[in-house]
Parts: structure tokens; sequence; C-alpha cells
């Protein structure tokens, strides 16, 4: 066979997948990413505090947040004033350290370069804002172009960027949770309240270590949905694993046990998280996998029949 | 096996696939082996012994579901209780065992896979293929005119408790992981059930 046909033939072959690649990225508005990568950004960089509710059927919870960025880093608060009297802080955290779901949604530029990035896995339209907080929007329309994740309607602020709403969706349209805030202000923040009786300090990079498993063998998750990658390194013996599409987030818990126990699988599913649960063997090992994540059943399912004893 | 058939294969014991989906996998059920053991693996009613490996395990559930019956029940309920044990009473164990065992005379039938065998293995498919082993709810299905029993996964109760309890014991941990990778900051501590310190 002789080399010019190869090339030929390869052109053939490749021809498909490239031109399914640009068609993605031609379909996708650079507008919808550049307001992403903004989202992402103002995130991480402006200095607000204000008063969220977050809403999971009936269930209404509220809370106070918030969010510094100076020269040492960010530092940030969420206190609950509702129900459970607790607050989670994070105190420094240091302005270069990017974590992979942030990475995954700054694409800007990517684009341009015909690299389609979370655009292959969502597809992103701006609509018609509204008035939300006192601040004028923008409305993100994200859908999910898999099963494997759910839906977004999101409202940024029109100045800044910042995510002001969130309404997460199944494949039924069905609204799951929403987070929405009630009052924003920007600009230096207050002290965060005292007096609260449980005070977390969110680590990082996070090892809560009491709370989690400790396995004596190596395993590995042999498949995950397009688009997700891991949080952070682990060691292939740790129990837990976190993977991230920058926008949904799933943890893979594993549990060794002593004894093998019938198998089976329960679901409890909350607003948009699942906690999913099964009773299985790694290699020869009986273990518990359980499945936490802002996905449906079928990932946390899929992802758990991936579950392999590493050799 | 297509990654598009276990999807589909997933969503149908979620009650999401539509008619025609679920028309074609119960065909393609009958027909390959390789579903088949899938659709076996996700639906976990089945495995009345302990100590099988999963990946080597022959479908014939008849002679071990009796062996089951008559020995394997005291050690399947000790070992679900032992884990259960905080918060599961005897009952629910019991329940377990029952749940296996009614599981696993319907699953049998999927070992018979001769071809002359076909027609029935999809006859004997529907009722098991059609219940939504997360929800409550099974969609109808009956052989001829006789109404068949609605069918629960093994321990779907005790699991299903089991996997609140690990929301509660994991969902921080989880959290610390959303709050670090998605726009919202620390909101994703929201979802935590009790946040501990």
């Amino acid at each position: 066979m002789n080399m010019p046909f190869v090339a030929l033939l390869a052109g053939l072959l490749l021809a498909p997948a490239v031109y399914a690649q640009t068609d993605v990225c031609r379909d996708t508005d650079p507008q919808a990413i550049e307001w992403l990568k903004k989202m992402s950004q103002s995130a991480h960089a402006s200095a607000y505090h204000g008063v969220v509710t977050f809403q999971r059927g009936d269930d209404l919870e509220v809370m106070q947040v918030s969010h510094v960025a100076d020269d040492t880093g960010v530092t940030e608060s969420f206190t609950r004033l509702t129900g459970q009297g607790a607050q989670v802080l994070r105190q420094q955290h240091a302005p270069e350290c990017v974590h992979p779901g942030q990475q995954l949604l700054e694409m800007g530029n990517d684009l341009a370069a015909g690299e389609c990035g979370i655009a292959n896995y969502y597809r992103f339209e701006l609509g018609q804002g509204q008035r939300i907080a006192d601040r004028e929007s923008v409305r993100l329309n994200v859908m999910p172009r898999d099963v494997y994740r759910y839906g977004y309607i999101l409202y940024l602020d029109r100045e800044t960027g910042l995510l002001l709403q969130a309404t997460t969706m199944d494949r039924g349209n069905t609204k799951l949770e929403r987070f929405a805030y009630a009052d924003i202000t920007y600009g230096p923040v207050p002290k965060p309240r005292e007096n609260v009786a449980v005070v977390h300090e969110a680590e990082h990079p996070s090892q809560d270590v009491q709370s989690l498993p400790e396995v004596d063998f190596d395993w590995t998750v042999a498949w995950l949905p397009p688009g997700f990658t891991a949080t952070q390194p682990v060691s292939s013996s740790d129990g837990q694993r976190s993977f991230t599409d920058g926008l949904a987030v799933f943890s893979v818990f594993l549990e060794p046990l002593d004894v093998a126990i019938a198998p089976g699988e329960g679901v409890v599913r909350w607003g948009s998280t699942t906690s999913y649960t099964r009773g299985m063997r790694a290699g020869e090992f009986p273990v518990l996998i359980t499945v936490i994540g802002e996905v449906p059943v079928n990932t946390a399912r899929m992802v758990t029949d991936a579950i392999r004893r590493a050799n | 096996m297509s990654e598009k058939l276990r999807e589909s294969l997933s969503a149908l014991m979620d009650d999401e696939a539509n008619e025609l989906e679920v028309e074609r996998l119960l065909r393609e059920v009958a027909a390959t082996d390789d579903l088949r053991q899938t659709w076996v693996r996700y639906h976990v009613a089945r495995d009345a012994l302990k100590g099988q490996n999963l990946e080597h395990r022959e479908i014939d559930l008849s002679q071990r579901v009796r062996d089951a019956i008559a020995q394997e029940k005291p050690s399947l309920s000790s070992a679900v209780q032992r884990l259960m044990r905080p918060v599961a009473s005897f009952a629910v164990a019991a329940s377990v065992a029952a749940t296996v065992v009614l599981g696993g005379q319907q699953l049998s039938q999927l070992g018979n896979t001769g071809p002359e065998q076909a027609d029935n293995v999809i006859a004997g498919m529907a009722p098991v293929g059609m219940v939504n082993t997360l929800g409550a709810t099974p969609v109808r299905a009956s052989y001829g005119s006789q109404a068949v029993p609605a069918l629960r996964p093994a321990s779907h109760t005790a699991y299903r408790e089991l996997a609140r309890l690990r929301l509660k014991q994991f969902g921080q941990a989880h959290a610390e992981q959303a709050a670090l990778n998605t726009p919202q900051g620390l909101i994703p501590f929201a979802r935590v059930p009790t946040i501990k310190q």
C-alpha cells in the first residue's frame, strides 16, 4: 500500500470526527462561553456578601455568605440562618490556586482555537435576564448533551458576572433545586457572625480523614462519564475520589467490608443530590460503594459498575 | 456491549426508558449474553449466595435459591445485620432475605437461554424488566392473564437506609470538593444534612 493512499484513507477516517468537533464549536455561542468565564472569575475575584435562599421541594433554607479577595487570597464564610446553627469558613485560599472545575469553565479562548471543552457536554444559550436581589441579570441556559448530567438555568449579574441564581433541572425539565440571592452587597464584608454552634473550617485540599474509609488495596474507576475529571490527585488506595465537569461534582466512596453482604443497591435523592449505595466485590474484596453527587442515578450506577480492584 | 445499551438498560431500571426503547431492549436482552449479564448485575435481586465471584457467575439460580432457603438464610441475615447493626432491626434483615429469594426465583428464568426458549425468556423477562428497582411503582405486566406480583430488588429497604446513612456520613466530604470545583463558592455546603466540625 503506498503512502499517499494511506494518508488519504486516514484523512477519510478522521474527517467525520473533526467535522463533529467543529460542528459542536460552531453550534456554541462564543458570548455564552465568555459569560461562563466571567461567572467563574467573578466567583473568585470579587468582594461581596449577601443572603441566599436554597430550595429543594418544599424545603427552604436561608443562609448568609460572604466572600472577600485580597493579596493573601480568598476568605469566605457560609452561615446557616435556618435549621442547624452552623458555619463554614475558608480562610486565605491562595489566589494562584486554581481547581479543575474552575479551569473547565474558563475556556473562552480555546473555543476560537477549535477546542470545545465544556461545550462538548453542554449546550449554552443566552436569554433574557430578570431582576434578582435588586440586580439586573443575564440568563444562561445550560442544557446537557447527554444523559450523564443535569441542566441548569443560571442568572448572572449583568455587571459583575456573579452567579445570582441557579436552578438545576433533570431530563424531564423538573426543577430539582434552586438557590438564589435574596440580597447582595458588593464591597467591604462585615465580620462573620459569631456565637454559632458548629464552625467548620473548610479544608484545602480537602481531606476529611476522620469519616473517610481506609482501604488496604488499590482500586480504580475504569469508566467516567465524558468530560469529568478528577478534582485532585489521590493515592490509588484512598477511600474517596471526586470528579467534576466544571458544573457538577460527584464523589465515589469505597468501604471495605469484613463479610460479603447480599448484593443490592439503594438510592436516596434530595434536590439534585443523589446518594447511591451498592454492595459488591472489587476483585475478591467485598466492598460497599457509595456515589454521592449532583448527577442522575444512571451516572452513579454506571460509575459504580466500573469500579475495579487495581492490579 | 455498547455504552448506549448500558445507558438504556440503566434508564429502563429507573423507569425512564420510553416504550420503543423497552421493546428494543427486551429483544436485545434476550439475544445478547453480555447484555443479559449486565442486566443481572444491575438487577441486584439475584445473588442469593454469598462468596460468589460476580464476574464468572452462572445465572442458573433455581438451585441456588433452594440452597439459600435451606442453608444460607441465617448467615445472610447475620451478615446484613452486622453491617446494619446501628440502624436496622431484625425485621429489616429478615425482609432482606425474603426479597432476595423472591427476586432470585423470577430472575432464574433468565437462565433458560436455549434458542427454543427465546420466546419464554422474553415473556419471562417482562415482569422483572418492568419493575422499577428504585421507585415504588412498578409498570404493570403479566404472564398472560395472570397478574405478577411486584418484585423488589434484594434488601431494597435496607440498602435505601444505607444510602441515606452514607449521605449523612460522607455528604460533607463531597461538599468540600463541590465547593472547590463549582462556581457557587461555599453554597454546596447547604446540601449537607448536618454540618460537622
